[in-house]
């Protein structure tokens, strides 16, 4: 089974001194970063997942590239943007649409064609059809008679998808472009799923990705799955779009899942309350010591006079200075643990979250010390606390890794590969105007 | 542990009732004598104190700057101190009718007195005290201007007068960074290299761009700074500057960065001869909009044309001929296809309008160059 990371510019800085917190004055964005397939020596990822929503951004959702960086990734591909020469294993690169950043449009913003354009300039192995995802789910409309549940407005979404798709795979054929096209199939039931898949089989897909699951629960996702199992031929492979559930890895392969995508390992180190740190056990809760300038809360409390600036920055020095301590064997995780606690309650007079136990068990298990990645070889203690973006960003890149060691170890072979095609890559490719 | 500290200092009489001291002290030893008064609201509603808390970005900036190799800090930091700061004259010296030197005696309690207990309060200057009291360096005098008085209102008064001052305009600072080469902060640090090339462009007698750039001292030019430099950055970037600029230093080819924009600027002006020159009202090619497009073509031709290191007007020129057709700078609309139209002058300096205008325009070249490419080479992908 292969793991495709979604693309969102996360990139960590060679140069970034942890001790001073500082860069270097000549670091150039991008060019001197680091993505996390530069990072390690060993695999830690099949393939990217480039959206072009994220590239172009859309409404809301602002684009995670400059200007000149979106005109260098056309212009060069994906392959040369990304540095994929410098990963320790071949990586396959796959577009899509980033369907959930136009989530509340009526319809798509793009038209197939700019779709077709943006894979082919990008130089992808694999292209996802044009999709609109739909977010409900309601196994009820299985029931005979229970067809009236769902409003037309979501059916129509279903309806959209498959029509792009179709046109999509006859656009692909006539431009004889020379990516693998991907049908996606959306749907709010297991049934309205299977006739999705049903149908994009009959229009000539044998690599179908199953779109809006993300919100599900494992188990539904499982019933969608044997469902499908009833329409798929065995020649057809299914990529899960954004879905990680580690525990239920096998029965997805058993179900005809080939490749899913996933950014949770990364999110969580800086997102989740208390996954922030991956084992090939138990998850940690990383040690939160943020930067009083990065706390808008703790920012706000200052500029109004309410906590003084010189008592806050005592803290975070302590809280930093009793990490080094303990990491030297001079601290206890009483010691550390108080001192992490007094800051939180600073941050936080609410105190919403109580930390105690978790810091306690992170300490006390030092996981960093017996991780094997790069990451934690480099950067030691660094990487348990949740603090500044190349910290967290670092540990998201641990999780990954960590993530990928698990998948391995399944023993999930990607199933059914297929013969590479070989591609030209000269600078724009001529194509049998179609 | 002395507990007063006596230094040379200099009283100046500026007006009735208006004594200034002008003295130096080693920086580190500022916040033994003297506080910040932050603002805050008393549980009664009162307000008290003035001073904003530290920005730490600017602290680091100014922290590195004094840690590099040798640092001056000219300009003195302001301070207010109670009564308890006396000044004694020295007596058989020069004097004049407004001046007199002397010492200040500053009564120091010990390293941990509370803010209350100490006789100064810091009205400008303490992002500069709070730099130096972080930094890694074993001392480091500053000037001090202060003037005593025991009324908070005073110590207000002049805390917004000393930060009321109008910052100095974006482009006399870009026009002056060529000159330096000290330690800047970032974001000044990164427009030094855009800013050099801008200049070279503006003066040099065979640049297409000569005296054609409105910078603070030269008013009458056509073509805004920001314009220019945003083209120059973008393409520092990511285009074909970049692979003159080495990785990891501060070294860079300048020369023939100048010459590829030599090269390409003078085949714009050829051929877009009507349109080149005009103000911007009248053409939209000298507009931000149009500049900054232009650049982003810059970079997709000359990676088009990779035959030379650097391609020479000539060639510059024969690409962008096949542009001419569809580009409406002056008059007429555009047409972007899907039914998108734009009139020539409705063209904003947004990056909207840039990005529409840009992704139009190399699609336009990318379609007609692949007509005239028979038989592209074939390389394995990896």
């Amino acid at each position: 089974m292969k793991f495709f990371l979604p693309d969102s510019q996360d990139l960590v800085d060679p140069s970034f001194d942890f001790e001073r917190e500082r860069r270097s004055t000549t670091r150039q964005r991008q060019h001197d970063d680091l993505y996390a397939h530069e990072v390690f020596s060993t695999p830690t990822i099949d393939g990217l997942l480039v959206s072009k929503g994220i590239v172009d951004g859309f409404g809301a959702t602002g684009s995670r590239y400059t200007q000149s960086q979106r005109l260098r990734l056309l212009r060069h591909g994906a392959p040369r943007f990304f540095r994929l020469e410098r990963a320790p294993n071949a990586l396959k690169l796959m577009g899509d649409c980033g369907a959930f950043t136009y989530v509340h449009e009526e319809e798509p913003p793009y038209s197939v064609d700019e779709v077709l354009e943006f894979y082919e300039n990008c130089r992808f192995d694999h292209g996802v059809s044009l999709d609109h995802v739909i977010l409900e789910f309601n196994p009820g409309a299985d029931i005979p008679g229970g067809k009236n549940i769902i409003d037309a407005s979501i059916r129509a979404r279903q309806k959209l998808t498959l029509e792009r798709a179709k046109e999509f795979l006859r656009k692909h054929k006539a431009g004889r472009y020379s990516f693998e096209p991907l049908g996606v199939a959306q749907g709010w039931s297991p049934k309205s799923y299977a006739s999705a898949v049903k149908s994009l089989q009959k229009m000539g897909y044998d690599y179908i990705a199953i779109g809006g699951m993300v919100p599900l629960k494992s188990r539904e996702i499982l019933m969608c799955l044997e469902e499908i199992q009833t329409v798929r031929n065995p020649a057809t492979r299914l990529h899960l779009l954004g879905v990680t559930r580690t525990e239920h890895l096998r029965e997805f392969a058993r179900l005809g899942v080939a490749s899913f995508d996933s950014t949770s390992p990364l999110r969580q180190a800086f997102k989740d309350d208390r996954d922030n740190y991956y084992t090939n056990g138990l998850k940690y809760t990383a040690l939160r010591i943020p930067q009083i300038e990065g706390n808008s809360l703790l920012q706000r409390k200052i500029l109004s006079g309410q906590i003084p600036q010189e008592r806050a920055r005592k803290m975070e020095r302590a809280c930093l200075e009793a990490m080094k301590l303990f990491e030297a064997g001079k601290h206890t995780v009483r010691q550390v643990v108080e001192v992490l606690l007094e800051y939180e309650r600073l941050c936080d007079r609410e105190q919403k979250k109580d930390h105690a136990g978790a810091y306690e068990k992170t300490l006390t298990d030092a996981p960093w010390r017996n991780c094997p990645c790069d990451v934690c070889k480099e950067l030691k203690y660094h990487v348990i606390i949740f603090r500044g973006a190349e910290r967290n960003r670092r540990r998201g890149f641990h999780n990954i890794w960590t993530f990928y060691q698990q998948l391995r170890n399944l023993g999930l072979e990607a199933t059914n590969t297929r013969q590479e095609t070989e591609r030209p890559t000269h600078q724009w490719r001529s194509r049998a105007n179609g | 542990m002395p507990n007063e500290l006596i230094l040379p200092a200099v009283e100046v009489k500026q007006a009735p009732g208006r004594k200034l001291y002008c003295f130096a002290v080693d920086g580190k030893l500022v916040h033994r004598f003297a506080a910040i008064s932050r603002v805050s609201r008393k549980e009664d509603g009162g307000l008290h104190g003035y001073q904003r808390p530290e920005v730490l970005s600017h602290i680091e900036g100014i922290r590195d700057y004094i840690e590099s190799s040798s640092p001056m800090v000219p300009n003195a930091i302001v301070l207010a101190f109670d009564s308890r700061v006396r000044f004694k004259a020295a007596s058989g010296v020069t004097t004049t009718p407004y001046s007199r030197p002397g010492v200040l005696i500053i009564p120091l309690g010990r390293d941990e007195q509370s803010d209350e207990q100490k006789p100064g309060f810091v009205v400008d200057g303490q992002q500069r005290i709070a730099a130096i009291r972080d930094a890694t360096i074993r001392s480091f005098p500053i000037c001090v201007t202060a003037f005593i008085t025991n009324d908070v209102r005073q110590q207000t008064e002049q805390f917004l007068l000393v930060n009321s001052t109008k910052p100095l305009p974006k482009g006399l600072i870009y026009e002056l960074l060529p000159r330096t080469d000290a330690q800047l902060p970032v974001q000044l640090h990164r427009r030094r290299l855009p800013a050099l090339l801008l200049e070279q462009l503006n003066l040099d007698p065979n640049s297409p761009l000569k005296g054609m750039i409105h910078t603070a001292t030269n008013p009458v030019g056509r073509i805004k700074d920001n314009s220019i430099l945003k083209m120059l950055e973008n393409s520092l970037n990511d285009g074909a500057l970049h692979k003159f600029r080495k990785l990891g230093s501060k070294e860079a080819d300048i020369e023939s960065m100048l010459e590829l924009l030599r090269n390409y600027w003078t085949a714009i002006s050829r051929v877009f001869h009507p349109e080149w020159g005009l103000s911007t009202k009248q053409s939209r090619l000298m507009h931000g909009a149009g500049i900054v497009s232009m650049g982003f073509i810059m970079d997709t031709i000359s990676e088009h044309i990779q035959s030379t290191r650097i391609p020479t007007d000539l060639q510059y020129e024969a690409e962008l001929q096949s542009l001419r057709p569809m580009c409406r700078w002056t008059t007429g609309e555009w047409d972007f296809g899907n039914g998108q139209k734009r009139k020539w002058n409705e063209l904003q300096n947004t990056s909207q309008d840039i990005d529409l205008l840009s992704k139009y325009l190399i699609a336009q070249y990318r379609s007609r160059v692949m007509h005239q490419e028979k038989t592209p080479h074939r390389t394995s992908r990896r």
